[in-house]
């Protein structure tokens, strides 16, 4: 995998974290909160990576209409759709920073602290290697 | 997918410091490669032997310093961050870890020293990723720094 094809995989799952938590929100009134917090950050993120891959000559990856992350019904629902995709932003990271080097490998280490740490604010229990299965 | 399958040259990583380690304190470097499956045998970069031995030695010293903790104030419930450290340890090889100060008598101050010291390994091993050789070695640090943040977010909310 190239660094470009790391960062378009990991953009892949920005867009669907700026679906979701809007969803997670407006289902689940005892996360609003979280859900608001968790949105505005992917959001930036997102369009901090769609700012990287143009700059690289690349088009970014386009949202998808929907994402099938499973029931969202109640709280314990949404933590785990929420658990998961912070998860496996935590493992696309892991890869970005396994293919990139520099200045790019430290900021795929920086977001991967953040995606840890937000797999936590989500009910997630620590880990010794997040990121990895 | 698993550990071993993700790190991919892998799981030679992971068990890689230990690997590297105790392969070069017994000069058995090809046994160890043999019983990993490596081939063809590895040639250690001299400077990631270095980076993972900074890391388990400073491993350990997180280890001696969460028991350390613990012992001193039984009330803390360090279960998750005990075992996060321990599984990084044993990861890296294992390590000594030299006799560490106690920790502080006060209960708040042992936890905001305890997490201070979380903090640091974090920022030490996302260092190390950023200027590490081998990928499978960067994923590794990277991940490790990773839950170091996790374990300190832990120790904090026991304040």
């Amino acid at each position: 995998m190239t660094p470009t094809e790391a960062l378009q995989a990991w953009l892949a799952l920005e867009h669907e974290a700026v679906w979701l938590y809007p969803v997670v929100g407006a289902r689940v009134d005892s996360l609003v909160k979280t859900a608001r917090t968790s949105f505005a950050a992917h959001r930036d993120t997102r369009d901090s990576l769609v700012g990287r891959l143009r700059s690289r000559g690349t088009s970014p990856a386009a949202a998808a209409l929907g994402y099938d992350v499973g029931p969202l019904t109640n709280a314990d629902q949404a933590r785990a759709a929420a658990q998961s995709l912070e998860a496996r932003i935590s493992a696309a990271l892991l890869t970005l920073a396994g293919v990139a080097e520099d200045d790019l490998r430290a900021y795929a280490v920086r977001a991967l602290r953040t995606s840890a740490l937000a797999e936590q604010t989500w009910g997630a229990a620590p880990r010794a290697f997040p990121g990895l299965p | 997918m698993t550990r071993r399958a993700l790190i991919g040259t892998g799981a030679v990583v992971v068990g890689a410091g230990g690997l590297l380690v105790a392969a070069e304190a017994t000069g058995r470097l090809d046994d160890v490669a043999d019983a990993v499956g490596i081939d063809p045998k590895p040639q250690p970069d001299p400077d990631d032997t270095r980076v993972l031995r900074r890391a388990a030695r400073a491993t350990a010293e997180l280890q001696a310093a969460v028991a350390a903790t613990s012992a001193g104030h039984p009330g803390l419930d360090l279960a998750a961050v005990t075992a996060a450290v321990g599984e990084q340890l044993a990861a890296l090889g294992g390590a000594e870890a030299p006799a560490g100060a106690a920790p502080p008598a006060d209960q708040g101050a042992a936890v905001d020293a305890l997490a201070q010291a979380l903090d640091i390994a974090c920022k030490d091993r996302a260092r190390d990723a950023v200027t590490a050789g081998s990928p499978a070695l960067v994923r590794v640090l990277a991940a490790m720094s990773a839950g170091h943040a996790q374990s300190a977010r832990v120790v904090r909310s026991l304040r």
